[in-house]
């Protein structure tokens, strides 16, 4: 009897120990990192289609941490320098997106993987020296410096759409009686100032699509005429009443309601912001680049600011295992799918699909139409915080905001930068 | 050694050695790295050797003008929790335990009640305040009349810590507050009461009885308060956005988050925050020490 009890306890300890094992060895976990939370449509999404999938396909657990904006940037630095590296993560190619994984040596070159059936790889740029592909972008380039213009408010005001700098001055004194700021932008975050305008002020000033990773590689200087004219030009918008000293206490939350409240005939934000417009005013409107400003020379007329769009990509450790590389590139193929992309280019989340054969739905809000038009015709010019980080960047970011609220002129900030970026 | 006393020795270290484990896992650990890691030029990101780079990185933060600049924030930070947070607190507990006003127990709760909340919910909830056209704008235009008044103090490194001192004494006095209460609840009540009878006014109860009798509480509390200013992070990060407004309001341990998690120019930028972290437990060493000093200089006068 003792030994029929000692047997009985032994096997549902083995039992206990064994059976979870058995079982979770048959099903492959993708260790990742999203981007979102659990209010924006980013992360709503994210957490639908990870439970979706994983209903479809019961052998595969999508394991995820979700964060957003800053917390995302400083939870990825934490990770990968405690060495708990996630096998898939939201991530990007360039300074701000790109680095960490790079220094970690954790980009994976999906390449050989990525399916051709499905993707359209002539519209997924080179991230690497050698052509790699490091993450798959949720679509074409990332528009940074689009100006919106709610049409409805500039026509009640007698104006049409502004061809030049000098059109949108002409529309001041209109606004400002009826109490409606002319062109708002979230000032008071300092990265806005350089990937939402200056990354197209400096192009458009200088000519050059390219001013920004020249400088940064030591071929042009921060100091020259053509960054500090740049740099100058935000005084000149605040003392023309276009952009308003106050900006640089304006969240990103701030502006997108007072855009989307009708308070703004224009708004400073990069593409992603069209689908989080107000619906009202979502639909009255229209998108477009900067107008030409004054001063600015004909080899960047016209040109938008863009990087590469971020996405999700395999890290080096997520890849090297062959169970967890196809589980998360069958799940990417489902995050990726005509459905989902189309869902991200109507809600505004992307400028346009990098699939093959992507038939673009003919009921696209106007706003986002636009967004296409742009894509495909403006000129891309650089974006800075892709090529100049740290404390450069920093300095660039709240210098900016110094020379908007008059605590700074552009050649100190001009100065102090370049000081930074040789360092 | 005796036999009996290895005995002993072996008894006590078999009830503590759990704890010991993960004291020295979770505590000496972290410590002990981060002092290695400033010495030298070591990036986890990256991996790989490392070199003995000796006070390279000290000698670099001494260098470095935004450490000053953290530094003396943080020391303003200390000066508002220490000469504000605390007299505050101690004059809130002296009101409620004296019963000098009605509803104590609501006051009590009103003041108390920021330490119910997130520190983020807090500082976002500042932030708000001081927001572009937010409450704060929106008074200042009322009394200014003038539509286009803004708040711009957290935009003038000179002012930015009048609307952050006030939060920070608005969140942590309460916290003070009740350990001055549960202090002054110990007292004996009688020798209030003879005191009053002896014809003492309230002023004189409070600097002759109550502050001698709390000395060693005003202590501890300056010593939590400083410990507490050095390293605080979240109320300030929480409180102002990325550029200008935390560039003015930068303190030692955003500078050391900037420098160790954001400037990836900086190859050996996770050494570098480790000097910076481990520089800010020395001055809270030397700031607690001196706390203790004039502690025990008050002392001796207060026993005669």
């Amino acid at each position: 009897m003792r030994k029929a009890l000692i047997g009985f306890i032994l096997l549902v300890v083995v039992g206990v120990a064994f059976v979870p094992a058995f079982s979770a060895s048959k099903k492959v976990v993708v260790d990742t990192m999203a981007y979102g939370d659990n209010s924006n449509p980013e992360g709503v999404n994210w957490v639908r289609i990870v439970n979706a999938f994983e209903k479809a396909n019961p052998d595969i657990k999508i394991q995820y941490e979700m964060l957003y904006d800053e917390a995302y940037h400083q939870k990825v630095t934490a990770r990968l320098a405690s060495g708990n590296v996630p096998d898939l993560a939201y991530m990007g190619a360039d300074a701000r997106w790109g680095t960490p994984w790079k220094e970690a040596k954790q980009q994976f070159d999906h390449k050989k993987y990525i399916d051709k059936n499905m993707f359209d790889l002539s519209l997924i740029p080179s991230m690497g020296p050698r052509g790699e592909i490091y993450e798959i972008p949720l679509g074409t380039s990332n528009l940074t410096t689009t100006l919106y213009m709610n049409e409805k408010l500039v026509k009640e005001l007698g104006f049409s759409t502004p061809k030049t700098y000098a059109d949108i001055v002409k529309m001041v004194p209109a606004a400002k009686a009826k109490g409606l700021t002319v062109v708002s932008i979230d000032g008071a975050d300092g990265w806005a100032w350089g990937s939402c305008l200056m990354s197209t002020i400096v192009a458009r000033m200088s000519g050059d699509l390219n001013f920004v990773s020249k400088a940064v590689a030591g071929k042009k200087k921060f100091t020259d005429p053509d960054f500090v004219a740049s740099l100058a030009m935000l005084e000149t918008m605040v003392k023309d009443g276009v952009i308003d000293a106050k900006s640089v206490t304006v969240d990103y939350g701030t502006n997108m309601s007072n855009y989307g409240n009708g308070k703004a005939l224009f708004m400073v934000q990069g593409q992603w912001a069209a689908g989080s417009i107000n619906k009202k005013v979502q639909d009255t409107t229209r998108l477009m680049a900067w107008p030409a400003f004054p001063g600015e020379k004909k080899g960047a007329a016209g040109s938008v600011a863009a990087a590469i769009q971020v996405g999700y990509g395999l890290t080096k450790k997520g890849g090297s295992n062959k169970d967890v590389r196809e589980a998360a590139l069958k799940f990417l193929n489902y995050f990726y799918s005509v459905p989902e992309t189309t869902e991200r280019l109507k809600t505004g989340a992307i400028v346009a699909p990098i699939l093959k054969n992507f038939k673009v739905p003919a009921s696209l809000p106007q706003v986002i139409k636009d967004k296409v038009t742009v894509a495909t015709t403006a000129k891309n010019s650089d974006v800075i915080d892709a090529y100049l980080t740290g404390a450069a960047n920093d300095a660039l970011n709240s210098g900016m905001q110094k020379i908007v609220s008059g605590k700074a002129t552009p050649a100190q900030i001009a100065a102090e930068v370049e000081k930074l970026a040789r360092k | 050694m005796k036999k009996r006393d290895r005995h002993d020795l072996f008894v006590y270290f078999s009830f503590i050695w759990v704890g010991l484990l993960i004291y020295l896992f979770i505590v000496a650990y972290p410590v002990l790295y981060s002092i290695w890691l400033s010495f030298s030029d070591y990036n986890p990101n990256k991996g790989g050797g490392w070199n003995f780079v000796g006070f390279l990185q000290y000698a670099t933060m001494l260098k470095d003008p935004n450490f000053y600049h953290a530094l003396k924030n943080n020391m303003i930070v200390v000066v508002v929790s220490v000469g504000g947070q605390i007299p505050i607190a101690l004059m809130l507990a002296y009101i409620l335990h004296r019963k000098l006003i009605r509803g104590g127990a609501f006051f009590q709760t009103i003041v108390f009640l920021p330490q119910f909340l997130s520190t983020i919910v807090i500082g976002l909830l500042w932030r708000r305040l001081f927001a572009a056209d937010g409450p704060m704008s929106t008074l200042i235009q009322i009394f200014t009349k003038d539509p286009d008044a803004q708040f711009t103090m957290m935009l003038d490194p000179s002012t930015v810590f009048y609307p952050i001192g006030f939060a920070l004494i608005w969140m942590y006095t309460g916290f003070f507050m009740i350990i001055f209460l549960a202090n002054l609840q110990k007292m004996d009540g009688s020798i209030m009461e003879a005191a009053t009878i002896d014809g003492a006014n309230e002023s004189q109860i409070f600097s002759k009885i109550i502050i001698p009798h709390l000395s060693g509480t005003i202590i501890v509390c300056s010593i939590l308060a400083i410990a507490g200013s050095l390293r605080g992070f979240d109320l300030i990060f929480a409180m102002t956005t990325q550029g200008l407004q935390r560039d003015n309001a930068m303190v030692l341990p955003i500078y050391m988050y900037q420098t160790a998690f954001q400037d990836y120019t900086n190859e050996m930028r996770f050494a570098y925050g480790a000097a910076i972290s481990n520089i800010i437990v020395v001055i809270s060493v030397l700031l607690i020490g001196i706390s203790n000093l004039i502690g025990k200089i008050f002392k001796p006068s207060e026993e005669k």
